[in-house]
C-alpha cells in the first residue's frame, strides 16, 4: 500500500515543482519511437457505409446477432410511432414543409449525385494524371538518354575504321600528288629534249638548204648560154617526137 | 407543443439560455478544414473548387486593392449561403430573417467602402454622384437623389436578404398550414396545395442561394466603385 502512495505521489510529483523537473529527466525515456508524422496515414477510399442515405451500416450489423434482418427497421418503425402516439412529435404545418424539403434533398441527390462525384473524381485524377505525366516524362527522357549513350559507345567501337579509311584517304592523295609530279617531271624534261632535237633537226635542215642552195648556184652559174640553146633545142625536139607518139597512140 | 408563425423568427432560447450564438457558429461545424494532403476526398476537394471558383469569380472585376477584401467576401457568402439552407429545414431558425444580422453585415462593409472611396480618391468617389451626360439644370436635384440613393444602400442589402427570407419561409409555413388544414377535409385539393409546396420549396432553394450571392455581388460592386 505504501508502494502504491509512492508510485501515485511520484507520478504527481513528475508533473509538479521545482524538484519535478529533474524527476522527469530521470524517468524518461529517449529516443525509443520513431517519433515522425510522415508518412501520413492514407486516408479511406470511400467513407462509411450507409444503408438509406443516413444509417450507418454498423447500426444494422450491431443489431443482426440479436434481432436479424428486420431488427433496425422495427426499431425505426417503433421510434417512430412512440413519438406519434405519445405526443413527443405533433404533426402539424411543419410535418408537411419537413416532407417537402425532404423531398427536393433526396431528388436533388439522386439526380445530381453521381455527377457531382464523376466532376469532383475527375478534379483528382486530372492532378494524379498530371503528375504521373511529369513522372513518365522524365522517365521517358532519361530511357532515351541511356540509348543515346549506348548509341554512342556503339559508335567509339567503329571510330578504327574511319581512322583506317581516313588513313587510306590520305594515302591514296599522297600518291596521286606524287603521281602528278612525276608526271611533270617527265613532261618537263621531255620538253627540253624535244627542243634540242628540234634544234638539231633545224640544223640539219638549214645546212641542206644552204648546200642545196649553193649546189642550185654554181650550176646555174656553170651553164653557158651555148649549152643552154643547145638544151633547150632538143627538149623541143623530144617534146615533138614524144608529141607524135602520143598522137599515134590515141589514133589508135 | 403548439407553433406559431412567428415563433421561427424568434431568437432561440434554451431556459432562458440565448442559443443564437450556436445559431451563428453552426455552418463552420459543417465544413471540414482542407487537410495538407495533396488529394483529398470528394467533400474538401469539391468545397476548395467550390470556394476556388467563387472567389475567382468575385474577385475578376475588382482591381488589385479590392483583392485584399477577398477573404472576408468569400467567407460572408459562405456563410450566407450555409445559413439559409439550413433554415430550410423544418424548426431550424434562420439568423439572417433577422433584422439585426444583415444589418450588422451591410452598414458596416457598406460605410468600410465609402470611406475607402472618399479617403483614396475623393473627387472620382464624388463623382459617382454625377451620372454623364445630365442637363445643366437638373445638377442639384440629381446630386441629391443620388446622395439619397448611395445612402439607401445598406438600408436595400439589409433588408432585401431579411425580407427574402421572412416572406420565403412565411410562405412556406402557410402553405404548409394550408396543406396540414385541408388534408383531412378535401385531399385532392390538399394534393394540389402539396404541389405547390413542392415548388415553393424549390424556389426558395434558389431564392437562398441567390440572395447570398446577390448580397455579396453588390458589396463587390461598391467596393469597385470606390476602389
Amino acid at each position: 500500500m505504501l508502494s502504491r502512495l509512492v508510485l501515485v505521489s511520484g507520478h504527481t510529483l513528475k508533473n509538479s515543482g521545482s524538484f519535478g523537473a529533474c524527476l522527469v529527466q530521470a524517468s524518461r525515456s529517449f529516443h525509443q519511437s520513431s517519433q515522425s508524422l510522415a508518412p501520413v496515414p492514407p486516408l479511406p477510399e470511400k467513407g462509411g457505409k450507409v444503408r438509406h442515405g443516413i444509417f450507418p451500416e454498423e447500426l444494422f450489423s450491431l443489431l443482426y446477432p440479436k434481432t436479424g434482418v428486420t431488427g433496425p427497421y422495427m426499431l425505426g418503425t417503433g421510434l417512430l410511432l412512440y413519438m406519434l402516439s405519445k405526443e413527443i412529435y405533433v404533426i402539424n404545418h411543419e410535418t408537411f414543409a419537413a416532407a417537402s424539403i425532404g423531398a427536393v434533398v433526396i431528388y436533388g441527390i439522386k439526380k445530381f449525385g453521381p455527377s457531382v462525384a464523376t466532376f469532383v473524381d475527375k478534379i483528382n485524377e486530372d492532378k494524379v494524371a498530371k503528375a504521373q505525366e511529369v513522372k513518365d516524362q522524365a522517365m521517358a527522357s532519361l530511357a532515351q538518354g541511356i540509348q543515346d549513350e549506348k548509341k554512342e559507345q556503339w559508335r567509339v567501337e567503329g571510330r578504327h575504321m574511319l581512322f583506317d579509311a581516313k588513313r587510306n584517304n590520305v594515302a591514296m592523295l599522297l600518291e596521286t600528288n606524287y603521281r602528278e609530279r612525276l608526271h611533270m617531271v617527265t613532261n618537263e624534261v621531255k620538253k627540253r629534249l624535244d627542243y634540242q632535237v628540234e634544234l638539231q633537226n633545224l640544223h640539219r635542215r638549214m645546212e641542206q638548204e644552204h648546200m642545196v642552195n649553193w649546189v642550185e648556184q654554181s650550176v646555174i652559174k656553170s651553164i653557158t648560154p651555148q649549152q643552154e640553146k643547145e638544151s633547150i633545142a632538143k627538149c623541143i625536139a623530144d617534146l615533138k617526137v614524144l608529141a607524135k607518139a602520143t598522137q599515134a597512140r590515141a589514133t589508135v | 407543443m403548439m407553433v406559431s408563425f412567428f415563433d421561427q423568427f424568434a431568437s432561440p432560447s434554451y431556459l432562458g439560455i440565448p442559443l443564437i450564438a450556436i445559431a451563428i457558429a453552426l455552418p463552420w461545424v459543417l465544413y471540414p478544414t482542407p487537410s495538407s494532403r495533396w488529394i483529398n476526398n470528394r467533400l474538401i476537394t469539391a468545397q476548395e473548387w467550390f470556394i476556388n471558383r467563387s472567389t475567382n469569380q468575385l474577385m475578376m472585376p475588382l482591381s488589385v486593392q479590392g483583392h485584399k477584401w477577398a477573404l472576408l467576401l468569400t467567407s460572408l457568402m459562405i456563410f450566407l449561403i450555409t445559413i439559409n439552407m439550413l433554415g430550410l429545414l423544418p424548426y431550424t431558425f434562420t439568423p439572417t430573417t433577422q433584422l439585426s444580422l444583415n444589418m450588422g453585415f451591410a452598414v458596416p462593409l457598406w460605410l468600410a467602402t465609402v470611406i475607402i472611396g472618399m479617403r483614396n480618391q475623393p473627387t472620382v468617389a464624388l463623382g459617382h454622384l454625377l451620372p454623364e451626360g445630365t442637363p445643366i439644370p437638373l445638377i442639384p436635384v440629381l446630386i441629391i437623389i443620388e446622395t439619397i440613393s448611395l445612402f439607401i444602400r445598406p438600408l436595400a442589402l439589409g433588408v432585401r436578404l431579411t425580407a427574402n427570407l421572412t416572406a420565403g419561409h412565411l410562405l412556406i409555413q402557410l402553405i404548409a398550414t394550408a396543406v396540414f388544414v385541408l388534408l383531412p377535409m378535401m385531399p385532392t385539393v390538399a394534393i394540389l396545395t402539396a404541389a405547390v409546396l413542392f415548388l415553393l420549396t424549390l424556389l426558395e432553394v434558389a431564392v437562398a442561394m441567390i440572395q447570398a450571392y446577390v448580397f455579396v455581388l453588390l458589396l463587390s460592386l461598391y467596393l469597385q466603385e470606390n476602389t
